[in-house]
Formats: structure tokens, sequence, C-alpha cells
């Protein structure tokens, strides 16, 4: 009866933690059946399209309506006057900024909302918004952040001028932002004096864009009747949108219902709130029929959200064996015309300074400035964790060109520097606790499965022959999982998440979450955690995300928070729910609740075989025999606030070769390792790091949002901007060690973003290192045919 | 996006003749494919349209020409022109300098320099063709500017070139001009075309 074969089978039919379970979402995917924003159609429902300006900085001289109105099926056209009175032509941003709704007086960047059209359909009101004519002032415009703060700039922010207190810091010009700085200054400044080797590098983390497959939109639906205001909307933060439209729109709270249905991508590009999404609920409220609002394509691109435009300096002082000494950041961050990163409050530089990496680096320093320029605003974490992408950039960058001043390899430059196994939990010089790691093996292991040295004997070989190949290595450490309310908040409200479970009479169970999954994989790995935990199948577990009015409170899904936060939630959930059954089980059982013990799907008597209680049986008796003084039913709810961030890390190594005639860069192996911790399902972890590696690999080999002096941005369509298909794709190689993290309750760190923070520094590596011995220290993203031949070209490599 | 381009074309006729067919604005105008001036508000400043179709795309820019100056002495004209599409998703400007010089066998030559520059949409999305798209333009404009003289005298080529008045298109138009953007482009690829 307790044979090892029967526990094993009942292990097995839970499904829990560790099993590659497949995706429960993806059979209505594979067969259309996903229900997304575009697919809510409501009777009676009108169609709103943006009136978007071509200058990048002009001021409005006149908007002439008339033409527009008079088309038939147009209902209205609403401008910033006519959000004026209901205070609704600015918006608060989540960085402590405003955002104009609709252009007030002024654009300050391109295809910036002037006007919204509504109408019977969306043809129509695509005719319409060619009718509005607006007549436009043109104004000096400023691309270059780094002109930003000069003398003769133009005035970009004319509601800032002489408001020189900042959210964070005093402005030091009309278009500067913050200062933000962490570590210490003088200390690192004085190692740097005295250090044996410095070295600098400059680099530009180009702007980019999440570009999920579906674009962002919504349905805005009030009901006049009952005063209630229901919004469809693609976003990953149901909860916030509803507090925010509240304080918006002064609807109470509870009269607002959010409902984030199936999300087809988010990447960072669906936290914000969006013009678009106010003057939908705007239009609804005031018509009182459904007003629907889907981007197109280049308005997705161009205004919703672009990611990184981080130009760095990262310095490294050291001595002659390359043991770091300090490390020195500095950032000048491109914000665009409105600050509206999408940050934790107190840290208008996201989690930058988790810079120092996966290395013990005695003291550090780091300074960022963020300016306006006429671009559009945003500052997401594109698959990443506030600016951890951006930092593992700098940090890996920069240790390569430490490597190559020193002559020493870049895998032992990283070995001599690692935070060792017995360090943590370590505390960083930048304030940050890493909760656990063992770096050097995982490096050790990526470098046996490549056969390391027999790379770089080849490459000697090809080098002596003229050809170039290069060998890409990284060791980043992440940090996931915002975050503990003590540091982390979103208008004020703390970074916790929540989980509440129901389990039925008949022992099946439904769970609902703070978090909404956009592809990660939610209905199945929470599931998973349930079952383990509770010991039902996770087949018997429906799991519900994204509509407000039936989960409890959270923070919503982005910077690989799910599972650090919500899974934990989840878990410890599940513990109360344990908690209550093993008093039932004693109750049934009449024994002392000491006297129980767990064991897969029921509480067996210690030493007493055939004593035992399971799940199913219990859930039964919660409904109707419970011990006296005990409420009935089976039920928690979990509102966890982590103690601390989890540190996923990994090392990624890859080949490439460059074919010097075209510039082609060919990647021959990318090789990834990733420690996320417990691994709750295989299967869908490899998923996530393909899905990584693949938007890293676009990112650091193609997509860019280059604008022309006249803030003209240049690849606003999927011609230009690059996805890559099955076409382009490399082949990738995944590995993987488990160290669990100390402080969650299942070990889990997170690892959805792990293979596209540490795959865009390792094509980088690669590529450079191609060219490294000829002197070249580092090439900026895109490693595009054209730019890589144009290096080619430069060092006078063609034949 | 700014273009800068540089261009000189053959005229017929003395240089009397051209400078003299130069300083009218509107006939200089009718030359440019698809454009045409709608009103003239004195003081060498004009309303005008263009209307351009390049593939699937319609444009139509409304604007306004202001003769900056006009230099008998040198035969210059200097104009800037501005407009805006009629859908406000684009603009664009054309700083034009043009004047005329002798040229072989008591012919002349009408030279140009333009800065070109297009916002919005069409900076956007035509952006890499745009140095093709304003080069060709400018070639048509400079082959109708030729014909308009030519057609100005008398014999046979005259009657040629009147009938290529007639029949320059209303519009920048067509599977034509595609082609030649086209292929301008992939002369510029092997190098056997200067643009400027």
């Amino acid at each position: 009866m307790d044979s090892v074969a029967d526990k094993q089978e009942r292990e097995d039919s839970l499904a829990g933690v560790g099993c590659s379970r497949k995706r429960k979402e993806d059979s209505r995917f594979i067969q259309g059946k996903g229900n997304y924003v575009d697919d809510v159609k409501l009777p009676g429902m009108l169609f709103a399209d943006m009136v978007r300006s071509p200058f990048a900085h002009a001021r409005i001289k006149s908007i002439n309506k008339e033409k527009a109105l008079a088309l038939p099926g147009v209902h209205a056209v609403l401008t910033a006057d006519d959000l004026k009175p209901l205070n609704l032509h600015w918006m608060p941003t989540l960085a402590g900024d405003v955002q104009a709704v609709l252009a007030d007086e002024k654009v300050h960047f391109q295809y910036q909302e002037v006007a919204v059209v509504i109408a019977d359909d969306r043809y129509i009101a695509a005719d319409a918004i060619e009718l509005v004519e607006v007549e436009y002032e043109e104004l000096p415009v400023l691309v270059d952040p780094h002109k930003a703060m000069t003398d003769d700039a133009p005035i970009l922010r004319e509601d800032l001028v002489g408001k020189m207190d900042g959210a964070h810091s005093k402005r030091e010009h009309n278009n500067h932002i913050f200062n933000w700085q962490a570590g210490e200054k003088e200390a690192t400044d004085r190692v740097f004096d005295s250090a044996d080797v410095t070295v600098s590098q400059d680099m530009l983390y180009h702007r980019v864009h999440p570009c999920p497959l579906e674009t962002c939109g919504c349905v805005a639906s009030m009901d006049k009747i009952n005063g209630k205001l229901t919004v469809y909307i693609t976003s990953q933060a149901p909860h916030v949108v509803r507090t925010v439209v509240s304080l918006l729109s002064g609807v109470p709270e509870s009269n607002i219902r959010i409902i984030s249905p199936d999300i087809g991508g988010g990447f960072g590009n669906k936290v914000g709130v969006y013009p678009g999404y106010v003057c939908a609920i705007v239009a609804s409220i005031v018509t009182g029929v459904p007003v629907k609002w889907v981007e197109d394509r280049m308005e997705n691109i161009s205004t919703t959200a672009f990611a990184r435009d981080y130009h760095m300096r990262g310095e490294i002082a050291a001595d002659n064996d390359g043991h770091i000494k300090a490390l020195r950041v500095n950032v000048l961050a491109d914000h665009g015309a409105f600050d509206a990163c999408a940050d934790p409050s107190k840290f208008p530089a996201g989690l930058m300074h988790i810079c120092t990496g996966s290395y013990d680096v005695p003291v550090a320093h780091l300074n960022v400035d963020g300016v306006y320029t006429n671009k559009a605003p945003g500052g997401v974490a594109y698959r990443c964790s506030f600016r951890v992408t951006e930092a593992v950039y700098v940090i890996e960058r920069t240790m390569d060109v430490l490597a190559q001043k020193l002559g020493i390899d870049k895998a032992e430059i990283r070995r001599r520097n690692f935070v060792k196994k017995e360090q943590f939990p370590y505390q960083t010089c930048l304030g940050w606790e890493l909760d656990s790691g063992d770096y050097h093996t995982a490096l050790d292991k990526v470098l046996d499965a490549v056969d390391y040295p027999a790379l770089r004997r080849e490459q000697e070989e090809k080098r002596a022959k003229g050809e170039l190949m290069g060998i890409g290595l990284v060791t980043f450490t992440e940090i996931v999982g915002a975050g503990p309310s003590k540091n982390c908040d979103i208008l004020g409200v703390g970074m916790f998440d929540s989980a509440e479970i129901r389990v039925h009479p008949t022992g099946s169970a439904i769970a609902r979450m703070g978090t909404i999954t956009q592809g990660q994989g939610h209905q199945t790995t929470y599931a998973q955690i349930i079952a383990t935990e509770l010991g039902i199948s996770s087949d018997e577990i429906s799991i519900e995300e994204g509509d407000t009015d039936t989960a409890p409170y959270g923070l919503g899904t982005y910077g690989s928070r799910s599972t650090p936060v919500g899974g934990a939630a989840t878990a410890v959930a599940a513990r109360k729910i344990k908690a209550k059954a093993k008093k039932i089980a004693a109750h049934l059982l009449e024994v002392n609740e000491d006297d129980l013990e767990w064991d897969i799907d029921r509480f067996k008597v210690k030493g007493v075989p055939g004593q035992e209680k399971t799940m199913k049986e219990i859930a039964w008796a919660a409904y109707n025999n419970v011990p006296e003084g005990m409420e009935p039913g089976l039920e928690a709810v979990d509102y966890y606030d982590p103690p601390n961030f989890t540190y996923p890390y990994g090392v990624y190594l890859c080949v490439v070769d460059i074919d010097k005639d075209t510039g082609v860069t060919h990647i021959r192996r990318f090789y990834a390792l990733d420690d996320c911790g417990t691994r709750i399902n295989p299967m869908i972890i490899d998923g996530q790091i393909h899905g990584g590696l693949n938007e890293g690999y676009a990112v650091a080999m193609g997509q860019e949002m280059p604008f022309d002096e006249q803030g003209n941005l240049l690849g606003n369509t999927l011609m230009d901007y690059f996805i890559p298909t099955f076409v382009e794709t490399p082949h990738w190689e995944t590995d993987y060690t488990v160290t669990p993290s100390p402080h969650h309750p299942i070990g889990a760190k997170g690892v959805a973003e792990s293979p596209h923070v540490g795959s865009i520094p390792t094509f980088t590596s690669a590529v450079v290192d191609a060219f490294s011995h000829l002197g070249v220290t580092h090439m900026d993203m895109p490693h595009n045919a054209f730019r890589v031949w144009k290096k080619v070209k430069e060092l006078g490599l063609l034949d | 996006m700014q273009v800068d381009l540089n261009k000189e074309f053959a005229v017929p006729g003395s240089t009397t003749t051209a400078w003299t067919f130069l300083q009218d604005i509107k006939a200089v105008a009718s030359c440019m494919p698809g454009a045409e001036i709608t009103e003239e508000l004195g003081d060498g400043k004009y309303k005008g349209k263009v209307k351009a179709k390049i593939g699937p795309a319609t444009m139509a820019f409304n604007g306004d020409i202001d003769v900056k100056s006009i230099d008998a002495d040198k035969r210059e004209i200097h104009l800037i022109g501005k407009g805006q599409d009629t859908k406000g998703t684009s603009s664009a400007s054309m700083d034009l300098r043009a004047w005329i010089v002798a040229g072989e066998e008591g012919n002349s030559t009408l030279k140009g320099e333009a800065a070109v520059t297009v916002t919005g949409k069409a900076a956007s999305l035509g952006g890499r063709m745009m140095t093709q798209v304003s080069d060709q333009i400018l070639n048509q404009f400079g082959q109708n500017f030729a014909n308009n003289i030519a057609s100005m005298g008398e014999g046979e080529e005259a009657e040629k070139a009147k009938d290529a008045v007639a029949e320059q298109p209303a519009e920048l138009n067509g599977f034509a001009f595609g082609w030649s953007v086209f292929v301008g482009w992939l002369k510029s690829l092997f190098g056997s075309q200067k643009t400027s």
C-alpha cells in the first residue's frame, strides 16, 4: 500500500513542482480561441482613433474639427481643451511627472496625440482623423540628449519653467529631470586615483521597443444606470490601473472593474497608462456607450513605451591581477518628452544599482542624470526588471574591457572577481543583498560543456588565416521580484502580491492572483505550486487572473515578479489552508495535530498504517464536519510582502563567425546556463529562455529606433523593426544549476527575463571579441550587417 | 529627414529666355510634377498644392511658396516652399536656389541647389527612398522646364516639346515614376549615378 511505486504514482498524479506539465492555456491559443481585447465586441460600441502630430516639437496654433464632425458616423472630436474642464488633459505618470493626454498648446514628440475622434466604426474614425485640421508652428527640435542641458537648448517643457524641484532631485536645467546617485563618490574616486589599472568605456544602450505581437488597446464601458465602469484592457497591472482610473476620474474604486483578458505579450509595454486608455474611458463616460481604442503597429512602436536609451560610461579600477577595486558608472538617460518611466517610485533609474553584477566590488559609485528630449515617453522594463538589462550590460562590457587591457582571459577575470559561494548572503556595496549563488560552478559547467580552450585555439587558427571568429561570455546576476515594500512602491502602494485559494467540497480548487499572465503560463505553473503544497492534482485546480472584481489586489506581472512574489503568496496561502486541513484531519482521526505527518496528498497518523485522511476527504469534511469552534470552509488569501528580491543568475556563451565581405554575423553556438532556484516547470522554463534569448538576439542584432535631426522616428513599422522569425533565430542550447532562494517559500527565483538580460551583452561580447585582437574594445548595438561591415572597412580588413 | 540635392539641366535657348521663364513662378511650379499654384497672394507669396501618388500611398500637400529673392544679375531665384499634407500626417519643405548660366552652343543651363525636409509619416515610411524620390522629382522638373522653353520656339523640336508639355501628368504618378526611382536606386548601388 505504501510501496515506492504507489508513492511515485500519487506524486506523479499531482503534476506538481518540477513536472514538465503541458501548458493549460495552449489548447485555446492554438485553436484561435483566445480572447483578446480586440475580440471584445459590446452592443453599441464606438471606436476611437487618434490625430497625431507629424512634428516632434511644435506649437499648436489651431485645431479645426468642423470637417471631421460633418462626416456621417462621427460622434465627437475631443482635444485638450475639451478635457480641460475634467482636468484630464494632463495625467500623472508613474515617475512623478505629468504627461499630456492630448497635446496642450504644444506637441513634444512626433506622433503625439493631438485629438481623438469617436465614431461608429474603426473605418469612419480613421477617415475622420484625416479631416481634423491642425495648424502647427514648428519649434527647434531636441533629439540628442547630450545637448539637452546646454545653454542654447530649446525649452521643451514650458509647464515646468521655474519649477526646479523635481520629483527625485533638484533640476539643473529646464530639460533636466533628475540626478540620482548610489554608492560613495569620494571613496570610489580615491581608489581610482591610486589604482594599478583603470579602464573606461563609453557605450550606448540604444532605444528599442518591446513590440509585443498584440498592440495596446482597451474597451471602456460606462453603465450610466448603475454607475459602474468596466474596462477591458491590455494591462500587465490591472489593479494598479483600477486605482489610477479611480484617482483620475473620481469614480469610486468599488465601481470600477478592470479586466485584462488574454494578452498577446507584454514585455513591459503594457505596464503604463496611455492617453488612448484615458480618452476611451472619458468618451465612454460622456457617451454612456462602450468605446474601443486599439492602436496600430506604427502607433505602438512610436508612442507607447520605448525601453532603454541609456548613454553609459563604465569604469573599473583594478590591481594588476585583475581584482576589481572600484566601479564607477555614469549614465545619461534619455527619457523623452515626459518622464513616464515605469519604476518603483523611489528609484528613478530603476534597479540600476545592481550594476556591481556577480562580482565582489569593494566600493562603487553610480550617477544617473535623466533628461527630456523630443521623443515619446516610456522607459519601460523590456523583458527586464527595471533597468537591470542596462546594469548587466555596463558591468559585463566593462569587465571585458578590463580583461582585454590586462591580457587576462575573460572567463578567468570573472572567476577571480566572483562573489564566492560562502559569501552569500552577500551585501553589495550599492545596497543589495544577493540571496544565493554558486557562480564558479556555473561558469565551470559552461566552459566544460563547450570545451572553451578548444574554442580559443580554433580562434587563434582562424585569426592567423584572417578570419573573424568571436567568443562572447557573460556571467550575469539579475535582481527580480520587486519587491519588498520597504524598497518598492508604485504610487504609494507597496509592491506585494497576492493569492486567494478556495478548495471546494469535492476537493478541487480555484485560485486567483493579483498577477496577470501574458504568455508566462501562470494557469499551468501556479496550479503546480498548489498541487505540491496541498496534494490536489493540478488538473483539478483552476487559476484565474486579470479581473479586479474577483482577484485579490496585486501589483501585476513584470520584472519577473510573478514567481518570486505571486508564487510565494500562492505557496503561503496554500500553507494556511494546509494548516487548517491538518486541524480538520486531527479532528477526523481523533488524534493530536502533532501526531500527524504529511504524505504527498494526505495526513497520516505517525506510526499507524492506514490511519490517514486524504485532502479530498478533508475538503469534504471542511464543509460538514469541522472541529468545534472552527468556521467551515477551506480557503485562504495571502498578501505576500517579500523580505528581499531574488537574484537569479546565469552564464551565457556565444560563438560567432563574421563574414568580412557582407558584415553578416552568424551565431554558430549559443549556450545558456540559468540558475533560477527551484524549477517549477522545466518545459516552461525552457520556453521562457528560448523566448528571452530570441528577444535578446533581436535587440543586440537588429532592433533600433533611430531618429533624424527633425525628430522623425525612422523605422516604426515591421518593415524596419526587427522581429526575428524562425528564419533568423539561432539554435539555443540550455542548461541549468539549482541554487534555491533561501527566503522564498519554495526557493524559486523567477526566470523569464534572465535570458534577455543576459544574452544581449553576450552577443556584443562575441562580436567585439571577433575584432578584439585588432584593438577594438566595444561596438555599439545593433550589430547588424551594415554596422559590422563598416567596422570591417574601417579596420581595413576588406580584401 | 533632410536631403540636399544639387542638380543641373541643359535648357535650349538663350540665358535670357531661360531666366525670363524662371521668374514666372506659376509656370515654373507647373514644371514640378503634380504641383500647381492655386493662389497668388502678392509680394512674392503664393499658395499651391502638390499631389503625389507613389505606390499605394497618395499624398496631397497644401502649402505656401515664398519667393525670398530674385537676383537679375546672377539670374538667380531663391524660394522656400512649405506644405502639410491634407491628412495632417506629414509635412515637407524645400529651400531652393536656382540660377541660369550660359551653356554650350548658345543654349543655357539651369542649376539648382535644394534642401528638402520631410517630417511625419512620409519620413518614417519613405525615409530610405527619399533621396531617390527627390532626385527623380527634380529630374522630371528639369525635363519639364526644358520642354516648356523648347515649346516656345518653332519647328519640329518645339512641336515635340509642346506635345510633351501637354502630356505632362497632372500628378506625380504611377509605375513609371516608381520604376525610375527603382532604377535610380539600383544605379546608385553600383556607383554609376551621381545624385549630386
